[in-house]
């Protein structure tokens, strides 16, 4: 079960991803899990690898909106960064060392809410 | 059985007053929530926003911050979001949309909203995080926007906040700046935007213009209230057609009254004709009395307000005309103006003081030989003590337009009975003499009683008091003249009909009302020549009244020729300057004396009459 003490420690910024759900600590923790558990996460590898990038930049742009609101700024820092590379259509970026550093992030994120 | 009944009525009686009482609630709150909903005022009353975006997270945590103070709908694209809409437009007050979605985008909904008459009023705040989007969905209609990453609860609320209230505050202007019965401006706009205009266009050159419809009164009267506003909607339509091409602004100031300010044009009677037109099959020619007053200011010297004053001025200068027609405003508008304040100003003290003097023109029978004298018409004029005599033709029609021409009626009624009395007692004779009866007059309750006691009071016949009333107050509300002429005859009245020829009644009318004389209108005589077309249309007013059984009046009667011609098409009763002018009441009654051979002392002469000698120099 993910605490707020968790959370910090990780590097989100509670203040701000609290604020946003009214102070509503419960609330804010299911927005986190609901907001993790998407499943573009997955399907984004894919999309990378068939060097999809008008699929990859939409999915990574979703995302990173929903993980600007819950102010996760461990996974929202790369995932934006790569946002605006494929919105800018580079070509030779290095999109699943982003990729795999934002999975990474979001893994560990979800072990702690699983655990 | 029966107390049985009494007590199933009463409580019918109880039910009843309950449902009025239900009713009444029903009304009150429905009044409460109109009210609710222009003014906010209600702590209670929720709005509803909705929320379109296609993140799920997004939706939960932007409605988790609108549900304190709103009810929030969800749409999770662009397309579930107009669907929605549909449904729920009559009660959304704002939505907050998401651009980057699947499918029909953000801006995609903007359109269709744009597009769609029904929704273009819901205000939209736009959700996201590029700059560039910012501008172009505040282009496309947005009233807002938010920025992704969502900024703080507080900040989301006070600007949705503030844009529903911005957007009621529109909507509520919009629904009070048009007239809703021509969907032009409403004057207090008109005068706002006027002044926005001006300052919009500093250089332009500007007429403002004034249009009225000269006794509109009539037109519903006589048509129908529903006929009056089909009449004042094409009016609007005229005068839409006009701004279709000329720069500007217009308003229906108050019932029957336009305000029009244009780009300067050159050709007032060409934008007249076009307001007219849109009346062209609905009225005819002489019955569209639209009457426009301009004024031109290329230097803006007045105030906006100001100048359309001086229009309106320049409009009341038309009071006199039959037609449709219009005046440019001059300085000497103003002075009349002025002029006419006064009149108004002095009518009491002149009733005091009898400064209005009651003339006598004599009406000629012309079947004998020799023209004598049958009747004289009571002419009223005014001496006023500033400004000498003033002209009927000028104080009549202000009269008539501030409701002071009752009592002038009144006065020259009781004058003219008097003076038939004095006749016959100072000179032995006797001179019927008919006074001029007023459209207003018509609806007074009193105007028989009154009639009946002023030849009473002065022991007359009532054959020897006639009474002239107008052909348009006869056609103008044909049911209340028909009925107050023939409670006058009854009584004995005579009653002619005036101005003959000038009104629009059908031959079909004319049988049906009561009436003792066609009197026909100066016009015709005027211009009378052996084979004018006044002529033919003489003969036939005179076969007109043969029909009858009553004879014609002919007034105007000015020289030798026109005489002649009257007598021979078998007019019988003229009256004209060629017989006489209105002269002194004294002067008349030792004319018919002396018509009859009746010998008359020198010192039954009125004193006070000579004094008017001057007075009647200036009736030439």
């Amino acid at each position: 079960m993910l605490s707020l003490d968790q959370l910090k420690e990780f590097g989100a910024d509670t203040t701000e991803g609290l604020a946003r759900c009214m102070n509503n600590e419960a609330f804010y923790l299911k927005m986190i899990g609901m907001g993790l558990r998407d499943e573009r996460f997955e399907a984004m590898k894919g999309v990378i690898e068939s060097k999809d990038y008008d699929t990859a930049f939409e999915m990574a742009h979703a995302l990173k909106g929903v993980l600007g609101n819950l102010a996760l700024a461990p996974i929202y820092g790369p995932m934006s960064e790569m946002t605006e590379l494929l919105r800018a259509k580079v070509a030779d970026a290095d999109y699943m060392s982003y990729y795999n550093t934002v999975k990474e992030q979001r893994d560990k994120l979800l072990a702690m809410i699983d655990a | 059985m029966d107390e049985f009944m009494d007590g199933l009525w009463d409580d019918v009686g109880s039910m009843d007053s309950m449902i009025d009482g239900l009713v009444d609630d029903v009304i009150d709150s429905v009044i409460e929530g109109m009210v609710d909903d222009l003014y906010n005022y209600d702590p209670g009353y929720r709005r509803t926003v909705m929320v379109v975006d296609d993140e799920e997270t997004s939706r939960a945590m932007l409605g988790n911050i609108l549900d304190q103070e709103y009810d929030v709908i969800y749409a999770q694209d662009g397309r579930d979001a107009l669907y929605q809409i549909g449904l729920h437009k009559e009660r959304l007050s704002l939505i907050l949309l998401d651009l980057m979605m699947p499918d029909l985008d953000g801006f995609g909904v903007l359109n269709a909203l744009r597009a769609n008459e029904d929704f273009r009023r819901i205000p939209v705040i736009v959700l996201t995080a590029e700059k560039e989007a910012e501008v172009r969905s505040l282009q496309q209609g947005a009233v807002d926007f938010l920025a992704k990453p969502f900024d703080l609860p507080e900040i989301i609320l006070a600007r949705v906040r503030r844009s529903i209230e911005l957007a009621e505050d529109t909507n509520i202007i919009k629904a009070t700046e048009n007239d809703s019965l021509t969907g032009l401006y409403t004057r207090e706009f008109f005068f706002e935007y006027g002044h926005r205009f001006d300052y919009r266009h500093p250089a332009m050159q500007t007429d403002a213009i004034v249009l009225n419809f000269n006794r509109f009164h009539m037109i519903n009267e006589l048509y129908g209230r529903n006929f009056g506003d089909q009449i004042l909607f094409r009016i609007a339509d005229g005068i839409r057609d006009v701004l279709m091409e000329k720069e500007g602004l217009a308003c229906r100031y108050d019932a029957d009254t336009y305000y029009l300010y244009i780009e300067h044009c050159e050709d007032y009677q060409a934008l007249m004709d076009r307001i007219n037109a849109g009346m062209s099959d609905l009225l005819q020619v002489p019955e569209v009395r639209l009457r426009m007053g301009v004024f031109s200011d290329n230097f803006r010297s007045d105030t906006f307000e100001g100048r359309f004053d001086k229009a309106l001025q320049a409009c009341n200068s038309l009071r006199r005309k039959r037609i449709s027609s219009f005046a440019v405003y001059t300085n000497d508008m103003h002075e009349h103006e002025l002029f006419w304040a006064k009149l108004l100003e002095d009518f009491e003290l002149a009733i005091e003081d009898k400064q209005f003097k009651v003339l006598y023109q004599p009406k000629y029978d012309i079947t004998g030989e020799k023209p004598v004298i049958s009747s004289a018409e009571a002419l009223i004029s005014w001496v006023h003590p500033e400004f000498g005599r003033v002209s009927p033709g000028e104080f009549i029609p202000l009269f008539e337009e501030n409701g002071l021409i009752q009592r002038l009626d009144h006065y020259v009624w009781s004058e003219a009975a008097a003076q038939v009395r004095q006749w016959k007692d100072a000179y032995g004779v006797t001179v019927p003499v008919s006074v001029n009866v007023s459209r207003v007059d018509v609806y007074d309750p009193h105007i028989v009683e009154f009639f009946t006691e002023v030849v009473e009071k002065n022991e007359l016949d009532p054959q020897e008091y006639r009474l002239e009333v107008t052909e348009s107050a006869y056609t103008d509300n044909s049911q209340q003249i028909i009925e107050v002429v023939e409670r006058l005859r009854a009584k004995g009245f005579k009653v002619e009909m005036d101005d003959f020829g000038s009104g629009y009644s059908s031959l079909n009318m004319l049988t049906l009302m009561p009436l003792d004389a066609l009197k026909l209108d100066m016009i015709f005589v005027r211009n009378l020549t052996a084979d004018s077309k006044e002529m033919r249309m003489v003969k036939l007013v005179i076969e007109i009244a043969d029909f009858l059984g009553v004879p014609v009046i002919a007034e105007g009667v000015e020289n030798e020729e026109q005489y002649h011609l009257l007598k021979d098409a078998g007019c019988q009763i003229v009256q004209g300057y060629y017989f006489s002018r209105p002269i002194l009441p004294d002067e008349l009654g030792r004319l018919a004396a002396k018509e009859q051979g009746i010998e008359i002392k020198t010192d039954e002469i009125n004193i006070e009459d000579l004094e008017l000698k001057d007075i009647e120099a200036l009736f030439i």
